[in-house]
């Protein structure tokens, strides 16, 4: 292989300015207005186009999750359950699947999620069950599920 | 591949279906987030922004829509002309009064994200005061939401002896008076 862009690099650096406002320009061509073609106002707007999306790595993996959970949420309304309800009893369960690979279930196997979603459901009854204890209550208290 | 190819199931998959609610003594915002929620496809899994895939929703009814407490005389809906002196302001019952679909129209529309999509979304949504439909939106009909409230019943609805076996707090006495 042949590494051409450091000896661009260079040159970019080098007596001939041309080359220097090319190097820039390069990323501004696809720019709306006055700003593809002219230096002055390309230098800015390249400028705020790398802090965009330097900030944008970001919001990218941040609205991506928002979208799975979005999809994740709507498959369990289908099956009578909500989104906090599932994610939490699954957790509960010890589940490791996160939510990428949750809503590509949720979309392409539908039964797969089905069945997550009952294990959510039989671990929900389960917490139920141990927190209504043995029907007795509390040492020292007295109330009206203990005259049933 | 026979009848079950996958172009078949895409159609299948990006069909819109059309919801019916029966709007009869329902809080319009309860109405209103079970419409928005459908309109922009959200309770589907295969949900996206920008892939269009809401459905159409159905209200029968909204002429008989139940605000509780005293929303009716005290929300304000107001607009303004555009013209000097074109701030108007009505209350929910005469706004009703006027038009009565406009109070579930404007509880939609306040629901749906603020983009370009609202209006076409707002084109799916439609809206009856009455339980007759035209037959061409009939005809299209797929499912029936229930209803998110329970209609409370009225005394005049119950029987003589559920009245009867109705568990009192507290039976006054033969010489009681009640004035």
């Amino acid at each position: 292989m042949v590494f051409l862009t450091l000896s661009c690099w260079i040159r970019n650096r080098g007596p001939d300015r041309f080359w220097k406002v090319q190097e820039l320009l390069k990323h501004a061509r696809h720019f709306r207005g006055r700003k593809n073609r002219c230096y002055k106002l390309a230098v800015l707007a390249v400028r705020r186009a790398f802090v965009y999306s330097t900030k944008g790595r970001r919001f990218k993996k941040r609205n991506m999750r928002t979208l799975w959970i979005t999809r994740i949420a709507a498959a369990t309304r289908e099956h009578g359950m909500k989104y906090p309800v599932l994610i939490h009893n699954l957790t509960k369960c010890s589940v490791q699947l996160n939510r990428r690979v949750m809503s590509d279930l949720a979309i392409t196997e539908p039964r797969t999620f089905l069945s997550l979603a009952k294990l959510a459901r039989a671990r929900q009854q389960e917490g139920f069950q141990a927190a209504l204890g043995d029907g007795k209550e509390p040492p020292g208290v007295f109330s009206r599920v203990m005259l049933q | 591949m026979s009848s079950f190819s996958r172009s078949a199931q895409q159609w299948a998959t990006f069909a819109r279906s059309w919801f019916l609610i029966d709007a009869r003594m329902q809080p319009p915002g309860k109405i209103a987030t079970m419409c928005s929620v459908r309109l922009q496809g959200k309770h589907k899994p295969i949900y996206h922004a920008l892939s269009d895939c809401g459905d159409h929703v159905v209200v029968i009814n909204s002429k008989h829509v139940a605000f509780s407490g005293n929303k009716w005389e005290q929300k304000v809906y107001s607009s303004h002309t555009g013209f000097p002196g074109g701030f108007k302001q009505v209350t929910a019952a005469q706004l009703h009064h006027k038009d009565p679909k406009a109070v579930v129209r404007l509880a939609v529309y306040g629901m749906l994200p603020r983009n370009l999509h609202r209006r076409t979304m707002m084109q799916r949504l439609h809206i009856f005061p009455e339980d007759e439909l035209p037959d061409d939106i009939r005809a299209n009909l797929t499912e029936e939401l229930p209803q998110p409230r329970e209609i409370p019943r009225k005394l005049s609805e119950y029987t003589q002896e559920e009245i009867d076996a109705f568990p009192r707090l507290w039976i006054p006495p033969e010489d009681y008076k009640m004035k």
